[in-house]
């Protein structure tokens, strides 16, 4: 019964799924990857963004444990550093925003 | 065998520990340099539009820079004693107002849209500015 049930809901995902294939297509067709490319190049650029931010923010607090006299050194940079990284994501937006809108 | 300590020059620390003052000092001046051009050269759909972006990102980078201080204070120990859901509740409101002046501007603009953008550049602008300058000074020590 459990079995059957799934293949019943496979089905029923399978039939959801297919519904566009029934609709009238468009005449020109050719742009509808743009979208989905800038969906997951913004979604990549924003996860290596915040990987990149935590790595430097770690490496930053580590530095301040060992040394806290070199403070203000590794304080100012780590704000340039983020600054810099948060501008990366920024650079995908407006690229992004520029191919789709 | 020990290694030489390395010892600072007065004149460089002073250099750098002026360096946050100038770049925050830039971006106040050149939203004050850059607006009347892009008004001319655009239009003032596109200036305001940069003006919006400075303020957001003048916002954006105080709230960096006050995060970042935070977390030093809590690192090293010292400083005064700062509420932790202050600074969270902070770093997120900066996220709502940054979405909710992107979406304003959205909705108003098309063209301003652009000068938004090139607002949000405005720390980046001035810290290639400070840049070019550090190395200047460098240069000028003789490093």
């Amino acid at each position: 019964m459990r079995k059957t049930m799934m293949y019943v809901f496979m089905v029923m995902a399978f039939m959801l799924l297919a519904m566009p294939v029934y609709a009238q297509g468009g005449t020109a067709g050719g742009n509808w990857g743009i979208p989905i490319a800038a969906g997951i190049g913004m979604g990549i650029a924003s996860g290596l963004c915040g990987l990149g931010q935590g790595r430097a923010t770690a490496s930053a607090a580590e530095a301040m444990a060992r040394n806290p006299g070199a403070r203000p050194g590794i304080q100012f940079v780590l704000i340039l550093g983020l600054a810099l990284i948060e501008s990366l994501a920024l650079y995908t937006l407006v690229i992004i925003f520029m191919k789709v809108g | 065998m020990s290694t030489p300590e390395i010892v600072p020059s007065p004149e460089a620390e002073a250099f750098y520990a002026n360096a946050y003052q100038r770049i925050v000092r830039l971006m106040i001046i050149l939203p004050f340099v850059i607006t009347p051009l892009l008004w001319v050269r655009f239009n003032r759909h596109v200036a305001f539009g940069f003006i919006a972006g400075c303020l957001i990102a003048v916002f954006n980078f105080y709230w960096l820079k006050r995060s970042v201080s935070f977390l030093a204070d809590r690192v090293t120990s010292t400083g005064r004693k700062q509420s932790a859901t202050g600074v969270v509740m902070g770093f997120l409101l900066r996220y709502f107002l940054i979405a909710a002046g992107a979406y304003g501007i959205f909705k108003s603009s098309a063209a301003s849209v652009y000068g938004l953008f090139a607002g949000l550049f405005l720390p980046v602008g001035a810290i290639l500015i400070e840049a070019v300058y550090e190395t200047y000074g460098a240069l000028r020590r003789g490093f």
